[in-house]
């Protein structure tokens, strides 16, 4: 599967947000590749930048900021980045990519009914002739994610649904255009875990039918075991470890890794006191000139005031801390 | 000795639906005891009551029937001197924390608020208060004269937790405490949690639904199911050993952070049922992979086990437990 060219293939992105205090880099020179039937974990905190490089790739970023990106989007080998704003509406989202939000109840309007909703994509992307048939492929989407007599629900408006239907719902309207990268930003932190659950392996059964490649924005690293190939962990703009899923749980090579993995109570494990990351992430107004998890590294050296390059660890396993240079 | 007590606490909300009026039975019949210094956990899904209970133990809202009882005395019968003697012993600390301090007042003014409320303090021993609660949750006395604006999430919470603890309280409500909090800040306002718990021996009615924190911290646990209380027991045994099949199904869902782990049982087909037209017989008969024909019919009472522990499923009263696990 890593022979074939990626699927998406992002170099050095960086996104500037202009806002009244001053220029936050949100995102700051990120790479990763997707390849086709992968799943990506990208893991990382609130304002680590995981949901601002997804919306990157989109360019979908808040116009009132003034974003500007840098770097590179490959998707099948096109570049995204310069593509005009026609180019991206018509043929990238929704078509190509395609994107799940966190909050059901907020990504589906209220006002319409479901079946004009998720007909919608249809008739944008002009695959079909008519409403009629729009209506149809729809209902075809909704059988796909599972969801019982497809043709009434239609009717139905978001509130008749229950979370977890909703988003099925969501999922249904992503998935319209048949994308070959799915981006889902926190798909299941709205919702209780037996959903949770239930939208987990859906992910997973379309991925196995359709061979769609997703990117799993989410901070919780306990759902990307289940789901992930791969791991990106963020911390403040930066990617600071990939690898295959097993390495980061087994050998964790960053400090914040393995202080995450730490950090939060597991089932079936009775722990005196939790390990605790001392602190809070930097502000991205004023970033520090080296590693960005330095001030609460319980690791930390000298060489840590200049930011470390990746340090290939174990097969495709890249860490970027100093701690890693003597094992190359 | 028992901190506070819920016999049969029920509540009913009377609401107007599309095709007239219904009631949402939010809590069924509920007995739970809270021992003193320990900590009892309330674990279920969205809508399934325990955020009601909590409320019913505040006293933000009044029970239909049954009663909340503080050492033995019902809050129904106790007179207004009794019902502020609780007020000051009871305090909360909610999920979110931007939402649950005022945005226009001092952290100074924040935490007086509750000792204003129940004593005459003059200024210089206020002071004196506010430093002293803001020194045990770890914020440095500059604190005091700032906005919540001015804090981030897990400061914010270690606000609230100060709020709540002005008072030296005997309980506290904590409602999802750590669910709006960053990953890696979490386990600071947990331990911190744990910490004062130890040195006030304080009282927790902890609201959650990660059940690798609740299995963490708490020594008893109750799953509720639209309302009832499903099982109850001390933690080790509800999570060791699970009776009822929902608690399983909670269980099973739950994600390892464990690339190896495979989950063993199915996952629950549907979505839990609705507290406005609850289903016949058991609750979670719709949803329970080892459903009889008894199910559909009687609600099953709850059965005192062995070890300490309570579960409310005809499998118990055949004796299918273990030949359905």
């Amino acid at each position: 599967m890593t022979e074939q060219a990626p699927l998406l293939s992002v170099k050095n992105l960086t996104t500037h947000l202009h806002l009244r205090r001053g220029v936050v880099r949100a995102v700051d020179g990120v790479s990763f590749e997707v390849h086709e039937g992968e799943t990506l974990g990208l893991v990382g905190e609130s304002g680590s930048g995981k949901t601002m490089t997804c919306l990157s790739i989109l360019q979908l970023l808040p116009r009132h900021g003034g974003g500007k990106l840098d770097g590179s989007i490959k998707l099948d080998g096109t570049e995204l980045l310069s593509m005009s704003e026609n180019e991206m509406a018509r043929n990238v989202r929704g078509q190509k990519v395609a994107m799940i939000s966190q909050d059901p109840m907020t990504s589906l309007n209220p006002v319409f009914s479901v079946g004009d909703q998720l007909s919608g994509p249809f008739l944008y992307h002009k695959l079909v002739r008519s409403v009629r048939e729009a209506w149809k492929r729809a209902a075809d989407g909704l059988r796909n994610v599972r969801i019982h007599s497809p043709e009434q629900r239609l009717t139905n408006y978001p509130h008749q649904f229950s979370g977890g239907m909703r988003q099925r719902v969501a999922t249904a309207m992503a998935l319209a255009c048949s994308p070959r990268l799915l981006i889902a930003d926190e798909p299941t932190t709205a919702l209780d875990v037996t959903v949770q659950v239930q939208i987990m392996s859906l992910l997973k059964n379309i991925q196995r039918d359709t061979g769609v490649g997703i990117i799993l924005i989410t901070h919780d690293l306990s759902i990307v075991a289940g789901l992930c190939h791969r791991v990106a962990v963020m911390y403040a703009g930066r990617i600071i470890e990939t690898g295959k899923v097993r390495d980061i749980y087994r050998t964790p090579g960053h400090p914040y890794t393995q202080a995450l993995l730490e950090a939060i109570p597991h089932l079936g494990e009775k722990r005196e006191q939790l390990t605790a990351i001392p602190g809070q992430p930097p502000s991205l107004l004023d970033p520090p000139k080296g590693c960005r998890f330095a001030a609460r590294c319980p690791k930390r050296m000298s060489v840590c005031d200049d930011y470390p390059p990746g340090f290939e660890v174990g097969d495709g396993h890249v860490v970027h801390c100093w701690l890693k240079a003597d094992q190359r | 000795m028992t901190a506070l007590e819920l016999r049969g606490l029920t509540k009913h909300f009377d609401v107007r639906t599309g095709r007239g009026r219904g009631i949402v039975r939010a809590v069924n019949d509920v007995n739970l005891v809270v021992p003193e210094g320990q900590t009892v956990a309330l674990v279920g899904e969205s809508g399934c009551g325990k955020t009601t209970i909590a409320k019913l133990a505040l006293m933000l809202e009044q029970p239909s029937s049954g009663a909340v009882l503080f050492e033995g005395k019902s809050l129904s019968c106790m007179n207004r001197r009794e019902i502020k003697r609780y007020r000051r012993s009871v305090q909360a600390v909610f999920q979110d924390p931007y939402a649950s301090l005022n945005p226009r007042l001092r952290v100074r003014s924040i935490i007086s608020e509750p000792i204003l409320a129940h004593e005459r303090s003059d200024r210089a021993s206020l002071r004196k208060r506010i430093l002293e609660v803001l020194d045990i949750v770890g914020l440095a006395a500059i604190a005091a004269d700032l906005y919540p604006h001015e804090f981030s999430g897990g400061q914010r919470q270690r606000i609230a937790i100060a709020r709540a603890i002005a008072l030296r309280p005997k309980i506290i409500v904590l409602d999802e405490p750590i669910s709006a909090l960053d990953v890696s800040i979490r386990a600071q306002i947990l331990n911190l949690l744990m910490d004062i718990q130890k040195q006030f021996g304080l009282t927790y009615l902890l609201i959650a639904h990660d059940l690798a924190l609740v299995e963490h911290v708490s020594t008893n646990v109750a799953v509720i199911y639209l309302g009832s209380i499903v099982e109850s027991g001390p933690s080790a045994e509800v999570f060791g050993s699970p009776m009822h099949p929902y608690t399983r199904t909670l269980l099973n869902a739950v994600p390892r952070p464990d690339p190896d782990f495979v989950p063993t049982a199915a996952e629950a087909a549907e979505d839990a049922g609705s507290a406005l037209e609850p289903p016949s017989g058991c609750k979670f008969h719709p949803r329970c992979p080892y459903v009889m024909p008894i199910c559909r019919n009687v609600d099953p009472a709850p059965t005192d086990l062995p070890d300490g522990r309570r579960a409310a499923c005809h499998l118990l009263t055949k004796g299918l437990a273990n030949g359905a696990s």
